[in-house]
């Protein structure tokens, strides 16, 4: 697997640049893993993969990225302890998590936001809107707006609750 | 005493100076004064004997003599308002005196004196003399009138005094005798001794015909007797017609003489009508020769005598006719006396037989009625043996006209019985020989249109059967048949007092009987016997199907435990139609036979009865038999019914009480081994008692909780949080470090008074419930989850490709592609899955059964398996084929589920191996892994759907539905084969599973 990730950086690399953002996919599917990175360099960021959990961790603390994509159900360590985890170490805890679910329950989806997650994204997922999607959370963020968003999300989670 | 009289008047006349003296006594009680003797101037006064003194209502000297008893003078009789005017006018009389006779104070007569030329005083002294004179007169005069008294009478009676001696031993001949016959025959004799006749004859009326039978003779010879001649003929003929005795004295002459030689030459006949009730019954005569007349007072004697006759005549008559009508009541009586004292039908029957016999003079009688059907001797009175018995072959048969006069309602009277042919020959002969000589055969109507039965009478002596004998016949049989009704009615008593002690012992039952199979043993016991049959059978509706689970009496071990169709006839049609079923005679059909053993042990008669359920449908049937066809009485199916109505009931408690006993022990055994803890708590809430299954799911030993408030014990209350205890409360406790969740119901007990006295807790540890929901709320995800990440890949590379802004090399393009193929494979087979289950949920799954090579299909599986994660496969297979009778494609598939799973759950790579091999008839496969095992406690679970290994997720992750091991054990099972598992935790994994070989030379 390692050598087609490496063969993509190498062709995509044009789009990305210093500059792109950096983004970090944690899950155990690897066509998953390449599905975003793809996309995601294709406009421009910067994509590291994390096959597990633990290895996942490991790289958002040695390279915190700008944002995590991060998925909920893996072997061993699962999302919600990597996005525990990496919000009690002051060296993460500032990196916005967005989950990557094929749960589609509320309460999976509210777990993720209780935890401390910004955003989550319903498998099956277009790959082609990921991009923007983390380009507005990242811009949202810098503009101060993190607590109207978790609030705007929690107030999708409600309506989305009454009509369940 | 007239010559005394006139002495006496004379005397006076003389002594007082007086030309008329005369004589009256007083008679009548003193109301009237008759003249008897005057004398004027000597010579006797005719008129006076015709003077008529009225003492009452007329003023006369005679009048107030009589009144005053004192003898007073009258100076003026012609002025005088005492004397009468007529008397002193006819006397001339100018001044008269009155002097009573006085006899013992009593004036019995009156002397009258007057002057007829001159007016004269007369003296106190002399009327003194008068009344001394008159005194001494009455005393002689009283004695002379009694004296001629006498003689008169004795003269004028005498002839008569004889005759009335005559007439009154007449009168006591007649009145000592009663029997009709004799009494005419004495009134000829004493007739003809009456009158000094030569003959005497006594004739009665025949009203119907109008002429005269003779019915006695004195003088005459006896062929005269029943002589008739009409009754307007001879002398007779006259003296009814003129309503009175008559007497002839040229009889030889008279018109319309009586027409028999007999009556010739009588010159002298008296006759008189005997007649009572107002009307003429007969005639008397008497007759002499040679001119002996009768005197007029002859005729008086003869009608006085015809008076006696008649009353004697109508005494006998009426006699005779009670004495009849005695005997043949007294024949009653004794049927009225049996009547009267509520007989058995038997001890009626032989009442009835006595009677009969009683009734007619018979030396024995016998009773033969209609039974079912047919006819049956049924009470005897003196009756031998061997006619006994040959009644009762020839009854059974109605053999012979004897019989069949009793089924038409005829009376055979056999004045002779060796002589009548009309008998049967053996009968005859049997009655003959028993010293009979003749027969009366009574039809009687049997109760209930059963048709005729019988009574015979049999006679030692050859006897005519007069119309009283029928007459006396005819009323026994009516009153037999009062008899048989009345017995009937008895015996209808006696079965509904039977009826009513049988509902009393089963209502008894009721109470002590508690087990149902003894309750119908006891039924049929009693069935028979309460309407005369001779077994008893009940049966229970079984599905489809009657069996026979209490029987009685003939047959009833060959019917117990014998089925029959529920839908079949006799009990069937009991069930179908939810009715009694009567059959007479269900016996005689072969087809009957055959479905009820009870009928084939030799019953004839079936009568069946619902006995219903506590649900109202019928439960069983409850069926009485009788070896003899007949029929069945009203009264006996409503016997039945009763009975059965009560067994109903009887089992229904029972088998409640069954119940309520089989739950009970089961409450016990619950206690015993409840899974449910239970918890009391006494009036102050302190725990009493503590199960053992409290205990276990709370952690705490019943000695730590004992005396002490739930409370304190669990750190949690049990009761209901507002004090209402209703329905079924979740409570979490802590054991030990755990979260258990209790289920918790409470019973709160109160007292007489209403106050609370405790309280009793149950509960169950529903902890596991909440993690089957758990798992099942977990599949679904997990289903989800397994359906959406293969389409998030074949969605996402596809939308990736189609992108424009960028441009994919071909490799790219391939790997994208390649991706899609083996995601939608994924999702192909995860859907496999799915369908599989849901097949093994419904039971649809079909496997197509061939002898298969497991080797092949292993190792077809094994090319396709992905190896990552440094996993080493080892392969374990024989050279040769294995052949097993399997479905290859299932069996694929169970193959690759367990060397998937051997692969998921031994993340850490290591061995897998994989083995197959013959053992016995079977192929066993293995496959093992040095993965994270399995706990023991989880072992028997794993093969569960929606089941995964406690902590495999967190160890391995959401992989997986879950129903891996589900269906592969579905599949082996349906293929013939089993599947298990060995494993420890944290060392491997072994699963096997084993399927049959193929059977040899099966060659599929």
């Amino acid at each position: 697997m390692s050598t087609e990730l490496d063969g993509y950086t190498k062709h995509m690399g044009g789009g990305g640049g210093e500059g792109g953002e950096k983004v970090l996919v944690i899950d155990d599917e690897a066509p998953i893993r390449l599905l975003c990175r793809v996309n995601l360099e294709a406009e421009g960021m910067r994509v590291t993969e994390a096959a597990d959990g633990t290895t996942g961790l490991e790289l958002a603390r040695n390279d915190p990225p700008d944002v995590v994509l991060l998925d909920v159900m893996m072997p061993g360590l699962d999302g919600w302890r990597v996005a525990e985890e990496l919000l009690e170490d002051a060296r993460t805890n500032r990196i916005p998590i967005i989950f990557l679910t094929a749960r589609a329950e509320f309460r999976d989806r509210a777990r993720g936001l209780d935890i401390g997650g910004v955003d989550y994204v319903t498998k099956p997922f277009n790959p082609l809107e990921l991009a923007s999607l983390v380009r507005d959370l990242l811009s949202r963020i810098d503009r101060g707006e993190l607590d109207e968003l978790r609030g705007e999300k929690l107030e999708e989670l409600r309506a989305l609750m009454e009509t369940e | 005493m007239e010559g005394v009289a006139r002495t006496l008047l004379d005397e006076i006349a003389a002594t007082f100076g007086v030309s008329f003296a005369g004589l009256t006594f007083v008679s009548d009680g003193g109301r009237e004064a008759v003249g008897y003797l005057a004398r004027s101037h000597g010579k006797d006064v005719d008129w006076w004997r015709d003077v008529r003194v009225d003492l009452e209502n007329e003023p006369s000297g005679v009048a107030r003599a009589v009144f005053e008893a004192t003898a007073f003078a009258v100076y003026d009789a012609a002025e005088s308002n005492v004397v009468s005017p007529k008397l002193a006018e006819a006397t001339g009389a100018r001044s008269a005196a009155f002097v009573p006779l006085l006899l013992e104070e009593r004036v019995i007569a009156v002397i009258s004196i007057a002057t007829a030329d001159e007016r004269r005083v007369f003296s106190a002294d002399d009327l003194s003399l008068m009344q001394t004179l008159a005194s001494e007169a009455a005393v002689a005069l009283e004695r002379l009138r009694t004296g001629v008294a006498l003689e008169e009478a004795v003269a004028e009676n005498e002839e008569r005094l004889s005759q009335q001696a005559a007439l009154l031993r007449a009168a006591h001949a007649l009145s000592s005798e009663l029997d009709l016959p004799v009494v005419l025959q004495r009134l000829a004799d004493e007739l003809a001794d009456l009158l000094a006749a030569d003959a005497a004859d006594c004739y009665l009326l025949d009203r119907d015909r109008w002429v005269f039978r003779c019915v006695a003779v004195h003088g005459f010879d006896d062929s005269l007797l029943d002589f008739e001649f009409p009754m307007d003929k001879g002398l007779a003929g006259a003296a009814i017609r003129e309503g009175r005795p008559l007497i002839e004295s040229t009889y030889g002459g008279i018109e319309n003489p009586v027409p028999h030689p007999a009556y010739e030459g009588f010159t002298d006949v008296t006759t008189a009508p005997m007649s009572w009730g107002g009307e003429v019954r007969g005639v008397l005569g008497a007759g002499r020769r040679g001119g002996h007349r009768f005197r007029p007072g002859d005729a008086s004697v003869l009608e006085a005598f015809a008076g006696l006759a008649s009353l004697a005549v109508r005494n006998a008559e009426t006699f005779t006719q009670s004495a009849r009508q005695e005997r043949i009541q007294r024949g009653f009586y004794r049927i009225a006396a049996a009547l009267g004292q509520s007989l058995s039908r038997a001890a009626t029957l032989e009442a009835v037989s006595q009677a009969a016999a009683e009734a007619l003079g018979g030396a024995s009688a016998a009773v033969i009625v209609p039974s079912y059907g047919r006819l049956e001797p049924v009470g005897g009175y003196e009756l031998p043996d061997a006619l006994a018995e040959a009644l009762e072959e020839h009854a059974a048969t109605r053999d012979g006209q004897l019989f069949r006069a009793a089924t038409e309602g005829r009376i055979v009277a056999s004045r002779s019985i060796a002589d009548d042919e009309r008998l049967l020959q053996e009968l005859r002969e049997t009655a003959v020989s028993s010293g009979y000589r003749s027969l009366l055969a009574v039809p009687v109507e049997a109760p209930r249109d059963a048709g005729h039965g019988l009574v015979l009478i049999f006679f030692a002596e050859e006897r005519a059967f007069s119309d009283e004998d029928l007459e006396v016949a005819r009323h026994l049989g009516d009153a037999t048949r009062g008899a048989l009704e009345r017995s009937e009615l008895f015996e209808a008593e006696r079965s509904a007092r039977a009826v009513a002690q049988q509902l009393t012992r089963t209502g008894r039952l009721l109470t002590s009987e508690l087990d149902p199979a003894a309750v119908l043993d006891e039924v049929v016991q009693q069935a028979p016997a309460l309407v005369n049959a001779e077994a008893a059978a009940f049966r229970i509706v079984d599905g489809d199907e009657l069996v026979v689970t209490a029987a009685e009496g003939n047959g009833a071990d060959a019917a117990l435990e014998s089925r029959s169709p529920a839908s079949g006839r006799l009990s069937g049609d009991v069930v179908q139609s939810g009715v009694a079923v009567v059959l007479p005679d269900a016996g005689s059909d072969e087809r009957l036979r055959a479905l009820d053993p009870m009928l084939a042990a030799g019953h004839s008669a079936f009568l069946g009865v619902p006995v219903g359920s506590a649900e109202g449908a019928v439960a069983g049937v409850l069926a009485v038999y009788a070896e003899q066809p007949r029929e069945w009485r009203e009264e006996e199916i409503e016997a039945l019914q009763a009975v059965a109505a009560s067994t109903s009931a009887a089992l229904s408690n029972a088998e409640l009480y069954q119940r309520v006993a089989l739950e009970r022990e089961r409450s016990v055994a619950i206690l015993a081994n409840i899974a449910d803890g239970i918890v009391a708590v006494d009036r102050e809430g302190n725990v009493v008692l503590w199960n053992a299954a409290a205990e276990r799911i709370t952690g705490v030993p019943a000695g730590a909780a004992l005396g002490r408030a739930p409370v304190d014990v669990l750190q949690r209350s049990l009761e209901a949080p507002d004090g209402a205890a209703s329905g079924d409360r979740l409570v979490p406790v802590m054991r030990g470090r755990e979260e258990v969740w209790l289920s918790v119901t409470e019973a709160v007990m109160r007292d007489p008074l209403g106050v609370v006295a405790g309280r009793i807790f149950a509960f169950r540890d529903i902890s596991g419930d909440r993690l089957v929901e758990q798992v099942k709320s977990d599949f679904v995800s997990t289903v989800s989850h397994e359906l959406r990440t293969p389409l998030t890949s074949i969605y996402g590379f596809a939308e990736t490709l189609l992108r424009q802004d960028v441009v994919f090399g071909e490799e790219e393009r391939k790997t994208f592609l390649r991706y899609i193929s083996s995601e939608s494979q994924r999702l192909t087979t995860i859907v496999d899955t799915l369908l599989a289950v849901a097949r093994l949920d419904t039971g649809d799954l079909q496997v197509n059964l061939a002898e298969t090579d497991v080797r092949e299909v292993v190792g077809q599986v094994l090319d396709t398996v992905r190896l990552d994660n440094g996993h080493k496969v080892v392969v374990d297979l024989p050279d040769a084929p294995l052949p097993a009778r399997a479905d290859a494609e299932k069996l694929r598939q169970v193959f690759s589920i367990l060397v998937d799973n051997a692969l998921r759950y031994s993340p850490d790579g290591g061995t897998i191996t994989v083995g197959a091999s013959v053992r016995d008839d079977t192929v066993e496969v293995t496959v093992s892994d040095e993965g994270i095992g399995i706990p023991q406690a989880d072992q028997e679970q794993i093969f569960r759907k929606f089941y995964r290994g406690s902590d495999a997720e967190l160890r391995v992750g959401a992989d997986g539905t879950g129903l891996g091991l589900f269906i592969a054990r579905g599949l082996v099972t349906a293929m013939g084969g089993r599947i298990w598992v060995a494993s420890r935790e944290g060392e491997g994994s072994r699963f096997s599973f084993e399927l049959p070989a193929p059977s040899e030379g099966s060659g599929e």
